[in-house]
């Protein structure tokens, strides 16, 4: 029980949130590579982007105790919205086009 | 996150001389508040709320509706509680069980949630979260999502497509919703239900008076924000996820027993919620008009003034419900291009006409609102 | 933190790094999707507890509200009802899986070495930056010393709107 607290108390702090990220960033990286369908690789891209989001909030927290890093945030969930529209739009047109969504299917300007 | 379980607090500081309830742990209360907003004040109103309606609706359409069970009928949703409960448990075949289960959890979440932060009284909220209003908005959004994956997992056309209706027409209306609420965050310069209300005060130094008539504008907000609260909870006549006359019943055709009671459940609590946030933001929330009780030249116990700000809120609240309600039977559905063309081209720009006048008022008349500016003019 | 709340965050970075797993490695997209929404719940708890409470709403009205429903609306209008054929056929596992683990090593190394001084977790500074409301901080930063980025995000954001109508609209 004592151990499981410590261990309670160093993810609870500084370097717990700093694993998670990591953790994030990395399953989004797998996710990105292996997955073959547009739509899991944008749930890899928007992994990533979290990831991000959260080492810059801890970031904000725990090294500089101001705002900015938040601020940062707020710019990535903007951009994380915008690209999600985008990403969208193109699977939808790219689905017209192939009656599919599966990346590698995206070879018109190959050859 | 300041100030959290304020709820709380007050129990525990109220029952701190009893002897064996001052044993109570903090979030012991928080807990027992919880519990209690869900089981005496969500639960009852979902349950009274279809009785109610369909007692209105007999009303409007002449007729006399529920009236066998208990004196007029009142027991009525008890027995549809029962009947809900021993009715098969079905799942259609073929559909997807997991998301079939899970989805009416998101919809009552999303709906409950939002009732930690609702100020039903000076001292009666859950927790006077620093972003209040916006912690609402952010957790009703839930709902959507909860929508979708039962229309999904119901593995019927007309599911797919009332569920698909639903999610588009949530996540646009939630862009004048939020920019008709924007209005008040002007004006009070905070997101903390608790101050928003208690700036809507009267009588004493810079209160003014309830948000609605703060000034032209505002009148306008109230009005987008009651239709955007409309369309929102999929009430009609923004009722076209269960168009019956197109889609049988839209997202909850196959739901039937438990699963559609939480649906309905659901979507009356949200219909509670959408009034209370009016409530709050533009109706003054728990104040009397022209009188403040808290400040009264006699003070009164905190439970006496927590009693009246509870029958003030529900009052105006369970008003606005009755207009929901009322609404209901008096105007026909839209069709989805109206629907859309309403928010897009209609309500997207007169909320940010409003913002900015509103913001312009602000600066012009140096943050007064029209009731202090004729109190000034008229020497009162 | 009382133990109560150490425990509440432990358990929300959990429920994210389970759900993040779930929606990387699930062949069905659309449970990848529901995985998604509930890490992006995950991390906003986490950053309640990292005293961003403005930032902790809008992720949850951006993402749960935003991304997951045009996720779950692009997952709807892409495969056929009476199929639920969401199978992510022939993913090659092993290749990424060793990237990731790789980059994962990498970045935790760098990450758990970084010096204690560096961070200063108990200060006085960062005791009272948690416990303050950022909503108002947030908008004086926006409006002062961010305005050119907040400027420029508003016209990438039109840009992205007009964008995607263009693209999507029917032929």
């Amino acid at each position: 029980m004592n151990a499981f607290m410590t261990f309670v108390d160093k993810a609870t702090g500084v370097q717990g949130f700093l694993i998670v990220g990591a953790i994030l960033f990395s399953l989004g990286i797998i996710g990105i590579l292996s997955r073959k369908n547009a739509i899991g690789i944008l749930l890899g891209v928007e992994l990533i982007l979290n990831a991000a989001g959260l080492n810059f909030v801890t970031f904000s927290r725990y090294r500089t105790a101001a705002i900015d890093g938040q601020v940062a945030n707020l710019f990535v969930i903007l951009i994380a919205a915008a690209e999600a529209a985008v990403a969208l739009a193109i699977i939808l047109r790219f689905y017209r086009l192939k009656q599919t969504i599966d990346a590698d299917e995206a070879n018109l300007l190959r050859n | 996150m300041n100030q959290s379980a304020a709820f709380a607090h007050t129990l525990q500081s109220w029952t701190s001389q009893l002897p064996i309830l001052s044993a109570f742990p903090l979030w012991a209360w928080a807990a027992i508040s919880a519990l209690g907003v869900i089981f005496l004040l969500a639960l009852p109103f979902g349950g009274l709320a279809t009785y109610v309606e369909r007692k209105i609706a007999a009303d409007i359409q002449d007729r006399i509706g529920p009236n066998r069970v208990g004196p007029i009928g009142i027991f009525q949703f008890a027995a549809d509680a029962v009947k809900m409960l021993a009715k098969e448990d079905f799942v259609p075949p073929g559909g997807d069980r997991f998301l079939f289960n899970l989805a009416p959890l998101f919809v009552v979440v999303g709906a409950l949630a939002a009732f930690a932060a609702l100020p039903l009284g000076k001292h009666l909220v859950g927790a006077d979260l620093n972003i209040g209003i916006f912690y609402i908005i952010s957790v009703t959004t839930l709902i959507a999502p909860g929508l979708l994956l039962g229309s999904w997992g119901s593995q019927n056309k007309w599911s797919l497509l009332g569920g698909l209706r639903a999610a588009a027409q949530i996540v646009s209306y939630e862009i004048p919703v939020a920019l008709a609420i924007l209005p008040v965050i002007l004006i009070s310069g905070t997101l903390q239900v608790g101050s928003i209300v208690e700036q809507q005060g009267w009588g004493v130094g810079d209160y003014h008076f309830w948000n609605i008539i703060h000034n032209p504008f505002t009148i306008i907000s109230f009005f987008l924000l009651f239709i955007g609260g409309l369309a929102e909870t999929n009430r009609i006549p923004f009722d076209l996820p269960e168009a019956e006359s197109e889609l049988v019943s839209g997202f909850n055709t196959e739901f039937s027993g438990m699963r559609f009671g939480l649906y309905a459940l659901g979507e009356f609590v949200d219909v509670f919620v959408m009034s209370a946030v009016l409530t709050t933001v533009y109706l003054g929330g728990w104040q009397l008009p022209f009188f403040n009780i808290d400040q009264w030249v006699i003070p009164l116990p905190t439970g006496i003034v927590a009693l009246v700000h509870f029958t003030v809120f529900m009052t105006k609240t369970l008003l606005l419900v009755f207009v929901v309600m009322w609404l209901r039977w008096t105007l026909p559905r839209l069709r989805v291009d109206q629907l859309m063309g309403l928010c897009w081209k209609g309500m997207v720009p007169l909320a940010l006409i409003n913002v900015t006048g509103t913001a312009l008022w602000m600066w012009i008349f140096k943050g007064q609102s029209l009731m202090q500016l004729l109190a000034k003019a008229f020497g009162g | 933190m009382t133990n109560g709340m150490k425990l509440v965050l432990f358990g929300a970075e959990v429920l994210t790094v389970l759900c993040a797993l779930i929606a990387t490695f699930h062949p069905n997209v659309l449970y990848g999707a529901i995985a998604l929404l509930i890490t992006f719940l995950g991390v906003a708890v986490m950053y309640v507890f990292a005293g961003a409470d403005f930032l902790a709403g809008a992720q949850v009205i951006v993402y749960v509200g935003g991304v997951t429903i045009l996720i779950l609306f692009a997952i709807m209008l892409t495969q056929w009802l009476y199929q639920m054929k969401l199978r992510d056929v022939g993913t090659k596992l092993l290749a990424p899986i060793l990237i990731g683990a790789g980059l994962f090593y990498v970045l935790a190394k760098a990450l758990l070495d970084i010096n204690p001084k560096f961070l200063s977790d108990n200060a006085e500074p960062a005791q009272k930056f948690l416990m303050t409301p950022k909503t108002a901080l947030l908008g004086e930063a926006l409006l002062g010393s961010y305005l050119l980025p907040f400027e420029a995000i508003t016209i990438l954001l039109l840009g992205a709107l007009v964008g995607a109508v263009w693209i999507a609209r029917p032929r």
